[in-house]
């Protein structure tokens, strides 16, 4: 994009522009926003970039966002340890335990297998995940099943295959969360390949 | 399904022009590069399959910043208002009734168009990358719900090919490539027997169709199609698990040549239909059309392959797509003309485009529009 600003302004809209979803018009309104905005305002904004970026750093052992060693999951004793439940990113983390349904561990792989944007295992957290498996923390009991939740889109499900091959030979269980049908949608909308998966993976109804 | 009104708004040479359209045959005349051809190309975009002619970036009338298409579509009972935008750098958006619809499923699943232009004579004698395309987008106008095959298949084949290219070549690829590959070669093969499978399907519900309509219009002969890949033979059934299976195992035998060469070397990506053909008085042998046959009788070919879609779209969907032909006749000898004019008559909408009027004169029109520097005269047959 052309040089369109003096130095400042420009330097800001591009740094914002970096940012995942923001364009370089988004850039552009977000920046002029700033300026208009109060100097304590920019500050504060400023500050809770700096402090985040200086409190907060990944567990040890997960990988999720924590602001100490362990992030609050692997910290906490209420957990079932022999569980682990595989995601690509932090924010699903959030979005399994707002369900209430999970009361086992994580581990964030921090992205999914892509040849084309050159993420290959060695970028993702797999070699600590194997390493989870294989010598549990002292005192905590084996790992018995890896819960692989990953999207389920073609590079989610390519990484979900990936670490089955790996894991089921140390006799742990690898599962893959279902993929299917949307509850309360509608089936004459949907379409094939979603169908499809839903009958794949379709269960017994015990009458 | 018909489009009974169409606006065009800064698309191609049209700056505002409302055409008003018959649920017939609609002659379009006007002399050569006037907009006729563009008309028939704003009457496929509603569709929902962009452009038959190449980019749609190229919709947009020079210096304007969109081109827009607005139509009142009827199908069946029922009549949609149908806007269109398309933007350079930000693809197509879409109303129906004014409420926006997420892609182009929406479109697809309410009209369906057959384009045959003069340069669909490429489906024959062109690359196998059109004859693909042709049966790709055949696949989606009979499902609209099926184009998520065609894309997991573009994301696995692009993914694939990537760790390929990204394999050390010579001394064998490095570990991390080779325990990845294994993943990508699955869902290779799953959504590579899926595809294919899936055209298998169409090819074999077109080929009736098609020959058919060859034999009519070649007044004899004989028109097959067989789907070529190298990595079946006869004995691969066209089921989805038998495909997996030929797929899997063609693809140990090349691996080692594709880390050699960084490529995916066989599957979907690579395959062909074989239009092989027989004229009139020569049955006894078939031969390859893209190599044996006369222009003429490429033309035929594809326009019996285009004859066909229509008539196997009418029987899935229970009605008549419509029928774009572009500059059709003056390309075809006298007979073929004759027989191609009576062949239109009461297939539902047609739009034929014509140079010369008199070419057409035959095929019963029941509007004519006149077209003169992207501005549209609709008149009565018989008028002038």
């Amino acid at each position: 994009m052309a040089m369109l600003y003096a130095g400042p302004i420009q330097d800001l809209i591009d740094e914002l522009a970096r940012m995942p979803g923001i364009g370089p018009k988004s850039a552009q309104r977000v920046a002029f926003y700033l300026l208009q905005a109060s100097t304590e305002d920019a500050k504060r904004l400023a500050h809770a970039i700096v402090e985040a970026k200086d409190k907060v750093r990944f567990c040890e052992r997960c990988f999720n966002v924590s602001d100490q060693d362990l992030c609050e999951y692997c910290r906490s004793t209420r957990r079932d340890p022999t569980i682990i439940c595989v995601v690509q990113d932090p924010p699903d983390i959030v979005a399994i335990e707002r369900t209430r349904e999970y009361q086992g561990l994580y581990h964030v792989l921090q992205g999914a297998l892509s040849p084309i944007e050159g993420i290959g295992p060695e970028d993702l957290r797999v070699a600590e995940l194997l390493k989870r498996l294989r010598t549990p923390e002292d005192g905590s009991p084996a790992v018995a099943e890896v819960i692989v939740a990953t999207n389920p889109n073609i590079d989610g499900d390519a990484t979900a295959m990936y670490l089955a091959r790996l894991i089921s030979p140390l006799g742990v269980l690898v599962t893959r969360l279902a993929s299917g049908m949307p509850v309360g949608g509608d089936l004459e909308y949907a379409d094939e390949v979603t169908l499809g998966r839903a009958i794949e993976g379709r269960r017994r109804l015990e009458g | 399904m018909r489009v009974d009104r169409l606006v065009l708004e800064d698309f191609r040479n049209y700056e505002r022009e409302e055409i008003d359209l018959s649920g017939g045959l609609n002659l379009v005349v006007g002399r050569n590069a006037q907009g006729k051809t563009n008309l028939l190309e704003a009457v496929y975009c509603i569709g929902g399959f962009g452009s038959p002619r190449g980019p749609d970036a190229t919709l947009v009338r020079e210096g304007a910043e969109r081109a827009l298409v607005h139509a009142d579509v009827t199908r069946g009972e029922r009549t949609v208002h149908v806007d269109l935008e398309y933007r350079p750098g930000r693809g197509m958006r879409a109303l129906l009734n004014g409420t926006a619809v997420p892609g182009v499923r929406a479109l697809r699943e309410l009209t369906a168009a057959v384009f045959f232009g003069p340069d669909e004579l490429s489906l024959i004698k062109g690359s196998p990358d059109g004859r693909r395309r042709f049966l790709d987008e055949l696949v989606v106008k009979l499902r609209p719900a099926r184009d998520t095959i065609k894309r997991e298949w573009d994301r696995v084949l692009k993914q694939r090919n990537a760790l390929l290219r990204s394999a050390p070549r010579g001394g064998g690829p490095g570990r991390s490539a080779r325990e990845t590959l294994v993943v990508w070669d699955e869902a290779f093969c799953k959504t590579g027997a899926e595809l294919a499978a899936a055209r298998l399907e169409v090819l074999a519900a077109l080929t009736p169709y098609a020959a058919k309509r060859y034999e009519e219009v070649a007044g004899g002969g004989r028109l097959e199609l067989s789907y070529q890949a190298s990595w079946m033979d006869g004995s691969t059934g066209a089921d989805v698990e038998s495909l997996r299976e030929a797929l899997a195992a063609a693809l140990d035998e090349v691996r080692t040549r594709e880390l050699e060469r960084g490529v995916s070397l066989i599957g979907p990506q690579r395959d062909d239909v074989a239009v092989n053909l027989s004229s009139a008085g020569y049955q006894q042998s078939l031969l390859d059309a893209r190599a044996y046959a006369s222009q003429g009788d490429q033309r035929t070919c594809a326009l019996a392959l285009k004859l066909g879609e229509h008539d196997l779209l009418t029987d899935a969907l229970g009605d008549h797509p419509i029928l774009l032909l572009d500059d059709v006749f003056s390309e075809l000898d006298p007979a073929r003309r004759a027989w191609l004019a009576d062949a239109i008559r009461g297939i539902g909408q047609s739009l034929v485009s014509s140079a010369e009027p008199g070419a057409i004169e035959s095929a019963g029109a029941a509007r004519i529009i006149r077209i003169e520097a992207g501005r549209a005269a609709a008149g009565e047959p018989g008028d002038g």
